[in-house]
């Protein structure tokens, strides 16, 4: 398989707009059940956060699409050419990214301090997270709606889970004993479920496109997945010792359970980057057998 | 499933031909539209009319220009239809003088 360097900034720049849109949107669900445990500082500095990942993810959406544009003619003429970008936005990117930009804009309701923007601004995370279904590998399955419905979930699930990390660190970073492990104590509850949601939608999508453990590994698509699936594990087991080891100790007032929980949320970051980065990497570069 | 992949051509990949084809054909392993075709021989691009609206399917006949004796290389790029994925590739051949 032959990869050019359009196709290198292309995948990068799907990653991107994975981590951006599912930071956007899990601070918008973070602030839903952890809203009231945020100090005055701390809430101003996730709503700046919002904003920063909402702008990050529509530069990303658009880049993205230039840079597919780009890869066709393997020259920069091609970004620019409208009969490349139509085809493109015309085979599902334009639903999707259209959806995006517009749940993306709707997220930017939280900036207000108006309970009242509330509603939008969830309604506009639910959409950014899950227009990534609009396109992609599952539509080329007949029929198609239980994949999608099962893909919407997944990331979802994604979008709670990594997107809670910045906001997280906020509080590890600034906040009190009694706040932090307030905070990690709710979202390893709440994260217990959508955990087991989030895997149990992925596996079912894998059998779908795969169908069987044989083709996985003879498939590059499934050995790409591979690697997704070793940083999930990795990110689990991260996630395991936070709630198991770490959360009690932060509960009976550790000092040093502070520092390795936010060295903690960093690791899971920083895996949680990697994971996205496969993904951006299999679906954009190769197809399930 | 999902990325179109050139299943077959004609010219075939790496043929020697001992006369100049008069059109090309693609066959993909799924729908797709096809966005792109360059023909070159000897670092020059040999004109070939691509229709871009062109509705999608996975097999395009393309006419071809009467075309010298030389070395061919095809650049090709499509768009799946039914997952939007870009898939590209190229193949070779020769007409012999």
């Amino acid at each position: 398989m032959e990869i050019s360097g359009w196709d290198v900034a292309a995948v990068l720049a799907k990653a991107v707009t994975y981590a951006a849109t599912f930071g956007a949107a899990g601070a918008v669900f973070f602030s839903l059940y952890c809203g009231p445990l945020l100090r005055d500082p701390q809430r101003c500095l996730t709503r700046r956060l919002i904003a920063i990942f909402v702008g990050l993810a529509a530069v990303a959406s658009i880049l993205r699409i230039l840079l597919l544009a780009g890869s066709m003619s393997g020259d920069a003429a091609g970004m620019f050419n409208s009969t490349f970008a139509g085809m493109i936005l015309g085979a599902g990117e334009g639903r999707a990214g259209g959806v995006r930009i517009v749940g993306l804009a709707l997220i930017l309701f939280t900036l207000s301090k108006n309970a009242v923007f509330r509603g939008p601004a969830i309604l506009g995370a639910v959409a950014a997270s899950t227009s990534f279904a609009w396109v992609g590998h599952i539509h080329a399955l007949v029929p198609n709606t239980i994949p999608s419905l099962l893909l919407c979930l997944h990331l979802l699930c994604a979008a709670f889970w990594l997107g809670a990390l910045p906001p997280l660190l906020i509080i590890a970073t600034g906040g009190h004993e009694p706040q932090i492990a307030a905070a990690a104590a709710r979202f390893g509850k709440l994260a217990l479920r959508v955990v087991a949601l989030l895997i149990a939608a992925g596996a079912s999508l894998l059998l779908m496109l795969i169908g069987s453990a044989g083709q996985f590994w003879a498939s590059g698509y499934g050995r790409m997945m591979a690697i997704k699936l070793l940083a999930v594990a990795a990110l689990l087991s991260l996630a395991a010792w936070n709630k198991l080891a770490l959360t009690p100790r932060l509960l009976q007032g550790d000092t040093r359970a502070m520092v390795k929980f936010r060295r903690s949320l960093l690791a899971e970051m920083s895996v949680g980057a990697l994971i996205l980065l496969a993904t951006a990497a299999f679906t954009t570069l190769i197809g399930p057998p | 499933m999902a990325h179109a992949k050139l299943q077959s051509s004609s010219p075939a990949a790496n043929a020697r031909l001992a006369e100049a084809p008069k059109t090309l054909t693609l066959n993909f392993s799924e729908v797709a539209k096809l966005a792109m075709l360059k023909l070159v021989r000897d670092g020059k691009e040999v004109p070939v009319p691509l229709d871009k609206g062109e509705k999608a399917a996975q097999t395009f006949t393309l006419t071809l220009p009467a075309l010298l004796p030389g070395n061919y290389t095809v650049q090709w790029a499509a768009v799946a239809a039914d997952d939007g994925h870009v898939t590209k590739g190229s193949f070779v051949f020769s007409i012999a003088a």
